[in-house]
């Protein structure tokens, strides 16, 4: 495989439109510095091809998370997005893992409490205990993968529309 | 919005643009030439940051014609121009602090 076919496929961690603008652009480039880089020796392509793949993994997290970079990541001061608004859907879903957790821990309490003069296996409240989290857990991540589906999928967008939108739908989708 | 300071690679991509239009290769060439090879960006990074610098109108994209094919090149706006040379005011005014510090400790 060559380095560009595999430059190629890292691009498909773009979105979409990202990929559809600057896609071939960037390949094109890649060719050009690809081909500096092979005349230059193996340590000089080796530090190419590394850097490249390090570049496209942090641009492909930066541009899913519109912006709001970590701090490790390269350009974070030029993140120049006004804000970045928390989906609701991440939040909901950090509502739930919080509850899980507390729900767990005091569901482990009350084990504790019930098997602490019991002589039977000490593993069987912890199966319980872990159990329970998972299943709430699972619970969670299905809601959250619902909405999160719902929210790609533009319903809302959709509903605004029906709702009496006065605005264009070009207007109301580019909201 | 507070858009400055910015990082030392994407004040290489602006004062690239700001001599002359460039395309991605040639900006990547001129950043790694101005910063002695010290910097040497991705192009990952670099269209990162020109997707960035495009929806803030920092600069603007045309097709170039060369070699007989076309060739998408960027160039600063005015803005961009404007806020470069703040981000430049900015620093040489750090620049003279700093000098006056150090004077005054060495005083």
């Amino acid at each position: 495989m060559s380095l560009l076919t595999l430059y190629r496929g890292l691009l498909y961690l773009y979105p979409s439109g990202y990929r559809r603008e600057y896609g071939e652009e960037m390949s094109a480039v890649f060719r050009e510095v690809e081909q500096d880089a092979a005349d230059h020796g193996y340590a000089p392509c080796a530090a190419f091809c590394a850097r490249e793949i390090l570049g496209l993994l942090s641009g492909a997290l930066r541009e899913h998370l519109g912006g709001a970079t970590p701090s490790w990541i390269p350009f974070r001061r030029f993140a120049m997005r006004p804000e970045f608004r928390f989906p609701r859907s991440t939040i909901f879903m950090m509502l739930a893992l919080l509850a899980a957790v507390v729900l767990a821990i005091a569901e482990a309490e009350s084990v504790q409490a019930k098997y602490s003069h019991a002589t039977g296996s000490a593993w069987l409240p912890m199966v319980s205990i872990l159990g329970y989290m998972l299943v709430v857990m699972c619970a969670a991540a299905v809601v959250w993968a619902i909405l999160f589906a719902l929210r790609r999928s533009g319903a809302h967008r959709l509903a605004n529309l029906q709702a009496g939108d006065e605005r264009s739908p070009v207007a109301a989708c580019e909201r | 919005m507070k858009l400055l300071p910015l990082t030392e690679p994407v004040l290489l991509v602006l004062l690239s643009l700001a001599e002359q239009p460039r395309h991605g290769y040639s900006i990547l060439k001129d950043v790694e030439r101005m910063s002695d090879g010290d910097i040497v960006l991705s192009t990952g990074t670099l269209y990162g940051a020109l997707r960035r610098l495009l929806d803030q109108g920092w600069i603007e994209r045309f097709e170039e014609k060369e070699n007989s094919r076309d060739r998408r090149a960027y160039r600063l706006t005015s803005r961009g121009r404007r806020n470069l040379q703040l981000e430049i005011e900015r620093m040489k005014h750090l620049i003279k602090l700093a000098a006056l510090r150090s004077a005054r400790q060495g005083a």
